[in-house]
Order: C-alpha cells, then structure tokens, then sequence
C-alpha cells in the first residue's frame, strides 16, 4: 500500500455520521458510493446532502455547476456486493459491535485484500471489530466528529493488526480533505471520549453531593473559559448518548472507579429525561 | 484612606494577581511590610497548602489584621474548615479558588462549617471588583479548579500509556470539544502543582481511588516540572513564555508502532 492514495471511496451506513462523511469526500471531489441495508435512509440521505448543497449555493458558497456535479458524484448501491470494487470503505453504522463485526466479516470477502476497511467508532474496539477478518491488518478506526464539516477532528485509530504506514497514509489522506487527525492507540474512549469523562462525571458528583447546583456548575465552567458547561452540553448530546459513553468507557477500563457512572444518568434516561430532543433534561426546553 | 488587601503566598499566581488588584486600583500589601491591622481591608492567602507553611503564615496573619478583617484563602487543596480550624477567629474565613481569577467573571467561594450562619458582608471586596460571587459548597477545588484537575489528570494517564502523543492530546480536546486549550498546555499554563493539589486534597477528603493523581505528575513534582513558571512542566519553554517545542518529554512513540516521525 505504499504511497497509495486512495480514488474509489465509499460509506456504509447513512445516518448522521455517514452523511457527514459522504459530504467530506464528495466535497473533496470523490466519486462515492454509499449503502445503507435500508432503503428509506439511502433515499433520505440524498435529499438532505441535496438539500445542504442548494443552501450553500443559496449563500454563494458553491456554483449551481458544482451542485450539480457533486450530485452526480454521490452513487447509492442497494448492497454490499456494490461495493466490492471501491479501494477504501468507511463503514459508520451504529455502535453495536455484533453488526459491525458482521459487516467487517463479509467486506473481508467480498473486496480485495488491498481495499482497506475503516470503522466510524467512538466507543468500540477497533480490533474487535476486525477480529473475524482473515485480513485484519487492513482495518483501521476513523473516530469523526458531529458534525463532520464544522469540527475537523479525527482520531485514527492503530488497532493490534494496523501497520504504521496505514495511519500514517490515512492521516495524510485526511489533511488533505481539510481534517486534523491525531494517531491513537485502540484504547476505550481512545482520547477525546475518555478524558472528557471527568468532565461530565465529577459534575455530576458536586451536584450529587449538594455542594453547587447544574446552573452554577455551568455557569462557573463557561466563565473559566469552556464553551459550555457539562449539564447544557449532556442537554445537547443527548444524556441516553452521553450515559452509554460513559458506560462504555467504565466497562472497557474494568470498572475503574475513575469512569464510574453516576446514578442520576441512569435516572434520568430512564425517565425519559434525555435532553433538547426530548424537550426536558437536566433543564426545561419549550 | 489607605486601605489595601494583604497577599499571602509566592510564585506566579501572586504575581499574576497582584497586577490584577493594581489594575483595579486596590493596593496590595505583603506579610514583610508595616502596616496598621485597621488599614487590611482583606486578606488574600494564595499558599497552595501542600506543606505546613500555609498554617503558619495564617497563623502569622491573625496576629496583623483585626479579629473581624475577612481572610480569603485558596482552597485548592484543603477545605475551608480544615483551614478554619487553625485559626483564632474562624468566622471570618472563606474559601475561594484563585486559578483564572483576573480572566474569570466570576469567582468561587466557600464557608467553613464553623460560620454557622454565613456572613455575606465579608464578601464585599468581590463587589468593588466586579465579579459575581458563586457560593459553593467547602470541597477542595471547588467547581472549576476541580474539574480541570481531573481532566489534567485523565489526559496524564492516557498520555503516560502512550494513546497519543501530548500535542495529539492537546488538539484533540480543542479540536473535538472546542476547549479553549488542551489539557496539558493549560495546566502548564495555571501550574501543573495546583492542580496536583486538588488531585492529592479530593483524594484525602473522599478517601475514594478516582482522585489518585497519576504518576506522571506526582513525578512532575518531585522534579519541579509546573509549567511555564518553572520553564519545564509538559513541554518546555523559553523566555517569551512561548511554547518552543512541540515534544513532551513523556511521549511514548514506541508504543504508537515506533512512529518517529512528527507526521
């Protein structure tokens, strides 16, 4: 794989991230294919990038004649067999290893064994995911950010089987799509999930304990400089998505005491407490 | 009148504060001058507390000031009763958080148990300079000092196994979560023995495992490595205060499959 740079991406997997991956590559003038096992989300899909395109052209930020072609550029295929000759598979279906293990099992079959495999993961370990792969070696973790054109993080994920230059050509491959990506080792949470931890759990504990409430928590946080406090962020994540994190961290460490959850994410999930989507959370939305 | 605060304590964060009570037209006085105990509108003790000379000095500073001037004193490592029990007159002490004071519109407070009944009138100083006063409850480090601490502390653990590399980490929580800095330039920034502070103080207090500081830092400080104030903390630094290199000295690249290069 030597000084190969990738031509014939692709993504499966339609959903937010996967169409936020969709439009870095087609922006960065692929050809892209993507599928989805759902035909209704594929469809969907088209018509949101369709319709983020128009409204940067509406702003003058794109040509009618780029639209146009970046329309064109975007392939939806109806199964993973589609795919087989594409040279670089970004798969960001939902975190559930058995699925993703699954994919990972019938893409290393179905493609060459120079195409590499990546997997959109915050949460799950990379080399687990390629564990039933006969070539594992080709499989690597790109951990994009929501959403994908506003914040250029990647983590690029080494798993057991990932050779240096892999990372490094996907780093590089990346820059030139305007991301930064950062070299991490398959770690749970690797790093931006695992040292924000702190940030949400021992919120929770000061105000667990009585010693300040959500609202002087954070508004002292944001004084000190973060752009949001730990309670009005959960509120914008999601506390259901922010508790799995934070479960799955706690899980992947062997319940190490420093990720421990705390009982109120659990409570509040469970009530249906979930956030701006929900209309209520840690506050009120109307 | 010739009224002034008296600053108790050394190193960066007095300096840094000093300036910041000048700019806001309030004198500041220290323990080696003379001075009229009826002149010390209050007392600011910035001493971390690690050793036994924060119990000294305060106990120093009982014997200037009157038995009602308000004495503000860091609680970074200890909590506000503990510091209070040393004390003659403990009614008159708070605690406060002294990291980002100048930068901060608001600053963190708290009452020792032994002010049974909180007396806000102490708290008049923060008035005349214009922050909002957040009461909370007597915990070292309060909300924010605390919050960095453990994310410092997480950042140093992830760092010392060698998931990635320290500017990676850095960038990462800029680039992923739009901190305002990466975890490890801004405990360079506010002193890496501050933050150790508040690890080793929630530690003592909750007797609980999560605030173990990682060894990376206790090591940090037995070598003195806090930051830009001692030119050495996670990266290095020069006379403009400016980061000069990129490479911490606790990067592991040969965990990252001997990646060498800075690609």
């Amino acid at each position: 794989m030597t000084g190969q740079t990738w031509k014939s991406p692709a993504v499966i997997g339609t959903g937010t991230m996967g169409r936020g991956i969709m439009d870095m590559l087609i922006t960065a003038g692929y050809q892209v294919k993507a599928f989805d096992n759902c035909k209704k989300n594929r469809i969907s899909a088209r018509e949101w990038l369709e319709e983020r395109w128009w409204k940067l052209a509406e702003k003058g930020k794109k040509t009618l004649f780029e639209v146009e072609s970046m329309q064109e550029r975007l392939m939806l295929v109806d199964s993973l067999q589609g795919l087989s000759d594409c040279d670089f598979i970004i798969e960001a279906v939902p975190e559930d290893l058995l699925l993703k293990r699954n994919i990972f099992h019938q893409l290393d079959s179905l493609t060459s064994a120079e195409t590499v495999l990546a997997t959109n993961t915050s949460s799950l370990s990379v080399t687990s995911i390629s564990s039933k792969c006969k070539h594992p070696e080709r499989v690597i973790g790109l951990h994009f950010f929501n959403p994908v054109w506003r914040l250029p993080l990647v983590e690029v994920v080494e798993s057991a089987h990932t050779p240096l230059e892999l990372v490094q050509q996907a780093m590089s491959w990346l820059q030139t799509m305007g991301k930064e990506p950062i070299h991490v080792l398959d770690t749970p949470g690797f790093i931006v999930n695992r040292v924000a931890r702190p940030f949400h759990l021992e919120a929770y504990r000061i105000v667990g304990e009585g010693l300040a409430d959500k609202n002087q928590v954070d508004r002292i946080l944001r004084s000190a400089g973060f752009p949001m406090g730990p309670f009005e962020l959960q509120d914008l994540i999601g506390i259901d998505i922010n508790y799995s994190a934070s479960h799955s961290v706690y899980e992947g460490f062997h319940y190490d005491p420093r990720f421990r959850p705390h009982p109120e994410q659990r409570a509040l999930v469970e009530s249906g407490k979930l956030g701006r989507k929900s209309g209520k959370g840690h506050y009120i939305y109307e | 009148m010739n009224e002034f605060v008296l600053l108790v304590g050394k190193g960066k964060l007095v300096e840094e504060i000093d300036s910041y009570l000048n700019q806001q037209g309030v004198k500041t006085k220290t323990l080696d001058q003379v001075f009229p105990a009826n002149e010390v509108i209050a007392v600011f003790d910035l001493e971390t507390g690690l050793n036994q000379e924060k119990r000294q000095l305060l106990q120093q500073v009982e014997t200037r000031v009157t038995q009602q001037t308000p004495i503000f004193t860091s609680v970074l490592h200890r909590t506000a009763t503990e510091i209070a029990s040393w004390l003659f007159y403990p009614e008159r002490l708070v605690g406060f958080s002294p990291l980002l004071l100048p930068k901060m519109t608001s600053v963190e407070i708290c009452f020792p148990i032994q002010s049974l009944r909180p007396n806000h009138k102490l708290l008049s100083i923060w008035k005349q300079l214009g922050k909002d006063v957040e009461i909370v409850g007597d915990q070292p480090g309060l909300v924010f000092a605390r919050t960095l601490a453990l994310l410092v502390n997480e950042a140093s653990f992830a760092l010392s196994e060698g998931v990635a590399k320290a500017t990676d980490i850095d960038l990462a929580m800029q680039k992923g979560l739009n901190h305002p800095q990466g975890p490890l330039q801004w405990a360079d920034q506010v002193g890496v023995h501050h933050l150790y502070a508040v690890l080793e103080g929630l530690q003592r207090e909750y007797g609980e495992d999560r605030y173990r500081p990682a060894p990376l830092l206790r090591k940090m400080m037995y070598a003195q490595f806090i930051g830009v104030e001692s030119e050495q903390g996670f990266y290095s630094y020069g006379a403009q205060e400016m980061r000069q290199d990129p490479h911490c000295f606790a990067d592991r690249p040969e965990r990252r499959s001997k990646m060498l290069s800075d690609a």
